[in-house]
């Protein structure tokens, strides 16, 4: 249809829209089957608009889907098509090959230039990355046969899946790519899809959908019986579910009374809001999974329902351990943060003898907890070795305790109670105390702060009852006493016996309630300044749009700032972690 | 302690005295099976295990070995050069299939093997010989550790050590002594382990995850939550006592327990001649790649648990039953929750008799759709014009 030599100028051309649109936080639909943008994309099935596509503008596709921290790295090219089975190793080798005619087509130099042209190719081939639903792999090693399965509920099962670590020069290969891919489509014998038009907005809260796949006996076993295990099972992670969203068994059951006939244990939907976030997708699965209905008084629990009350009520200790085991579970490593300035502070170390191992090192001097019984062995292998007429003990005989030595971390989380960190933030915090204090040997404290003031919600301790009870008083509302927050915390740790202290400042926010004088954001940095005079480890978790001030924050405290897209448990464990780490690291410098 | 015929089962234990009788099969035809038994206390798990100690058959060994040599395939130093003929000089010798304990206080010596002090002291003929350690000395038997995650925490080094011994079948074991010669040998040891993952310092799959997954199975014990049961139980406790104070503990049960030795030698036998069928192997094959598993030891687990599991059923035909069966105990402590349940709610078993066997289809929503998402065809890039290629949310919506 075109002559020759435009394609060139078409995608050119097309890479100036892109940058324009990209500009925007904008993006298009290019020709008919292709979404493109530098965001995900998702269906819109609530929407009941079939063929449609939205634009998560809150969701970076680097971040997203390769977890890149800084944003507007990939640009993410989706093909939508038919049902039907897509090789991406197709796809792989027809963009190698076409962009390679392209860079001819550019430049007509490149024909004879072979290694050249190879190692442009080969430079993008390790940008790009292809998913299909039959696999998924870095261009480049698909190119060489080298394919990762596709997972279900994975990107690509409806459309090829295309991230291109692009900059805006590059933005003309993305026609390139788009062309290519539906070629392949149509080659394999499928028909492209139509995408009948786009939306751009905000992603909402992303929460699985449990009820999809947890079978109850009473909802899918249609009159077969129910095996026992996966019954267990089912129920077990539904517990789980639950136990995420709400924190405990006592939570779940306070969660189920707020849906019982008895009125004066009902709770409404804003109150609970306040304790625990939106909790309208959990009644949305538990409706589907059969335990709570509809009735002209409001949503009650069903007869399972009650059924499945009444288990987690008589099961109560097992379903702790499990919560606990869980809530011990290290999230997959990474994390999306970013971290600003650091330190250099020591982290000293506590010894202690290990009576299970001993040590024969006749270089070492004389002094060390000597291992009789090991030393009396020794000696008399060594004296029958030696050929001695008796048993005599020489100095590389001598057997000692192995020395060893690990750095306690005592954490004080200073968690932000304002309004703004009702729900999800909160129950993250608290899962984080949780985790601390279930996966290592050390104490925990927690302060918090709201409306005008701070309180010691938990003391440092290792008894997790004393933890959960004070963790079920934290309900967040009013405004950010960030200043005695810390100032709290300071007190706190100087007034108890605690072993190379953490101070974990969490908030969503800046100060907006002053201390000392008139000006809260001065308090706040005060304040920080007495963590750095106490020698206290300071690290402040906080998110990007407050950076400017945090950043002074954790300067004034001889501390670190981490910065986050979101509040949530997978991220604040990993930086909590991360610190530690490096907390130990520090005393190995020494050593 | 109570014979092994009286232990009260019930829902929340009857899996491990299952698991526990594959493994004393298994383990008797030269095959280990690695057990771990998680739970609170008074979930009985470690007197399950310890009781089945009364219902081990014997082995046959060279005479006097004290690693176990089977006189048809000799495997220690002293042992493993010599021919049938000189091994027949030394005689034979009916032992009962060893039963040995690791605690979590054990030292590296006592667990691998270290000189022999009474032969070093021996004032006529002191000399210096490699004393083997429980593990060698376990050969072709059993190991219990009790508190398995207090020794993964506290001891590395023994730790390494069962890594290697579980870590093929049969495992292999490195004996290291100053001034000796270093041992290298076979070790076929079924281990079995207990722990309570709610005490310090938590669940072995944390402090140890390569070693958790060397646990072929894993037992999530529940507690009786029957008030017969439990009456059953402290009945029997307080009966046990008096009879322990008679002292008349030996004559209480032996036909019974001899019964189940026998049962567990024609067990053996069977298993020897028992096969996964086709249909199964390509199905535990299919469970493996669909939902994405690491793990080569798990499948391995569920091929050999399933035939183990129709073998002590005294059935002659491994059933899918048998394989669904085992899928929470392979899988519960290598995969994550949703994971197993997925692969647990995803097998029908609809005619099981013959071997039909199915996944089911897709539950989730959105793929139900999935035909119908986009109603119309596309057209193709290279067959558009200029001015079709560029379209925005303003251009597509209309008014
Ligand atoms: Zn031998």
């Amino acid at each position: 249809m075109m002559g020759e030599g435009t394609n060139v100028d078409k995608a050119a051309s097309i890479g100036n829209y892109l940058n324009l649109y990209f500009g925007q936080e904008q993006g298009i639909r290019l020709g008919e089957s292709t979404v493109v943008s530098r965001k995900a994309h998702a269906r819109m099935p609530e929407k009941r608009v079939k063929g449609q596509i939205k634009i998560l503008t809150n969701r970076d596709a680097g971040k997203k889907y390769l977890d890149y921290v800084d944003i507007d790295q990939v640009v993410h090219i989706d093909v939508y098509h038919r049902p039907g089975q897509i090789d991406p190793r197709d796809i792989a080798r027809a963009i190698f090959w076409q962009m390679e005619q392209h860079f001819i087509e550019k430049d007509p130099h490149l024909q004879y230039a072979e290694d050249e042209r190879f190692k442009m190719v080969a430079d993008y081939a390790n940008k790009i990355f292809i998913t299909t639903n039959q696999g998924k792999g870095v261009m480049y090693e698909l190119f060489q046969n080298v394919v990762k399965p596709y997972q279900e509920g994975e990107e690509g099962w409806d459309h090829v899946h295309v991230l291109a670590r692009l900059n805006r020069e590059e933005y003309y290969l993305v026609y390139v790519i788009a062309e290519t891919v539906e070629a392949v489509v149509i080659e394999s014998g499928i028909k492209l899809a139509k995408v009948r038009n786009i939306i751009h907005g905000n992603q909402k809260e992303e929460r699985e959908s449990y009820a999809g796949y947890i079978k109850l006996p009473w909802k899918n076993f249609k009159g077969q019986h129910a095996k026992q295990m996966p019954d267990k099972e089912n129920v077990n992670q539904l517990i789980l579910k639950l136990a995420e969203k709400f924190g405990g068994v006592d939570e779940i059951e306070e969660f189920m009374e707020s849906y019982s006939t008895n009125v004066f244990k009902r709770k409404g939907v804003e109150q609970q809001k306040k304790k625990w976030g939106d909790v309208e997708h959990d009644i949305e699965q538990l409706q589907e999974l059969g335990l709570l209905k509809d009735t002209p008084f409001g949503k009650i629990l069903t007869k399972q329902g009650l059924q499945l009350k009444e288990f987690v009520v008589n099961h109560k200790c097992e379903l702790e351990t499990e919560i606990r085991r869980n809530t011990r579970k290290m999230p997959g490593s990474g994390g999306r943060f970013k971290k600003l300035g650091k330190v250099d502070q020591q982290s000293s170390a506590v010894q202690y003898t290990n009576r299970n191992k001993t040590k024969n090192n006749s270089e070492a001097n004389w002094s060390g907890d000597l291992a009789v019984p090991q030393t009396v062995i020794q000696a008399t292998k060594n004296s029958f070795m030696r050929g001695d007429s008796q048993l005599s003990i020489k100095k590389e005989d001598l057997h000692y305790y192995e020395k060893k030595s690990y750095i306690p971390i005592d954490v004080c989380l200073v968690v932000d109670a304002s309004g703004s960190m009702a729900g999800d933030k909160r129950q993250a915090a608290c899962f984080l105390a949780e985790h601390l204090l279930l996966s290592g040997k050390e104490k925990v404290a927690v302060v918090t702060f709201q409306e005008r003031s701070s309180t010691v919600v938990v003391p440092f301790t290792k008894n997790q009852r004393i933890l959960s009870k004070g963790l079920s008083t934290i309900n967040p509302a009013g405004l950010t006493p960030m200043a005695d927050g810390i100032e709290t915390a300071v007190n706190l740790i100087k007034d108890n016996r605690v072993r190379n202290p953490l101070m974990v400042l969490i908030t969503d926010g800046i100060p907006n309630i002053p201390k000392w004088t008139m000006d809260a954001l001065a308090d706040g940095l005060e304040a920080g300044s007495h963590v750095a005079q106490n020698r206290i480890r300071f690290i402040c978790i906080g998110v990007e749009s407050n950076r400017f001030y945090l950043e002074k924050l954790a300067n004034q405290a001889n501390g670190v700032l981490y910065l986050v897209d979101d509040l949530n448990k997978d991220n604040l464990i990993n930086i909590v972690r991360h610190e530690k780490k490096n907390m130990m690291d520090s005393k190995r410098n020494l050593a | 302690m109570i014979p092994f015929y009286k232990l009260e089962r019930y829902e929340g234990n009857e899996a491990l005295f299952d698991l526990v009788t594959m493994s004393i099969v298994s383990s008797y035809v030269g095959e280990p099976l690695h057990l771990h038994a998680e739970g609170l206390r008074g979930t009985g798990k470690t007197t399950i295990m310890r009781a089945s100690r009364q219902i081990l058959p014997n082995i046959t060994r060279i005479k006097g070995c004290i690693y176990n040599c089977d006189p048809e395939a000799p495997h220690c130093p002293h042992h493993r050069h010599l021919d049938l003929e000189q091994i027949a000089a030394l005689g034979t010798e009916i032992i009962p299939m060893p039963f040995l304990e690791i605690s979590h206080s054990t030292k590296v010596g006592t667990v691998a093997g270290s000189i022999d002090l009474s032969r070093l002291t021996d004032p006529a003929h002191p000399e210096a010989q490699l004393l083997p350690g429980i593990i060698p000395q376990a050969h072709r038997g059993i190991i219990f550790i009790d508190e398995i995650n207090r020794l993964a925490d506290t001891s590395p080094e023994i730790t390494d050590i069962l890594l290697d011994v579980m870590g093929n079948k049969p495992g292999h074991l490195q004996i290291e002594e100053a001034g000796l010669p270093v041992v290298d040998i076979p070790v076929n040891v079924s281990i079995w382990a207990a722990s309570n993952p709610d005490e310090d310092p938590g669940p072995l799959e944390e402090i140890r995850r390569q070693l958790s997954d060397r646990f072929d199975m894993v037992c999530y014990m529940g507690r009786p939550d029957s008030l017969d049961i439990l009456s059953n139980m402290l009945q029997e406790n307080s009966h046990m006592h008096r009879v322990q104070k008679a002292s008349q503990t030996e004559k209480v049960n032996d036909a019974k327990h001899e019964a189940l030795r026998q049962d567990i030698i024609k067990w053996g036998h069977l298993y020897e001649q028992t096969d996964l069928p086709d249909f199964l192997r390509n199905y535990i094959a299919r469970l493996y790649i669909k939902h994405n598993l690491e793990s080569i030891r798990a499948i391995e687990a569920m091929q050999q648990g399933a035939v183990l599991h129709s073998v002590i059923k005294n059935r002659d035909k491994v059933q899918i039953t048998d394989v669904t069966y085992m899928i929470p105990l392979v899988l519960k402590h290598r995969v994550d929750g949703d994971t197993l349940v997925r692969m647990i709610n995803d097998t029908d078993s609809r005619g099981n008799k013959d071997g039909i066997l199915s996944f089911r289809g897709k539950k989730n929503k959105p793929r139900e759709e999935e035909e119908e998402y986009f109603a119309n065809n596309a057209r193709a890039l290279k067959d558009m014009h200029r001015g079709e290629l560029v379209n925005t949310e303003k251009t597509l919506t209309p008014n």
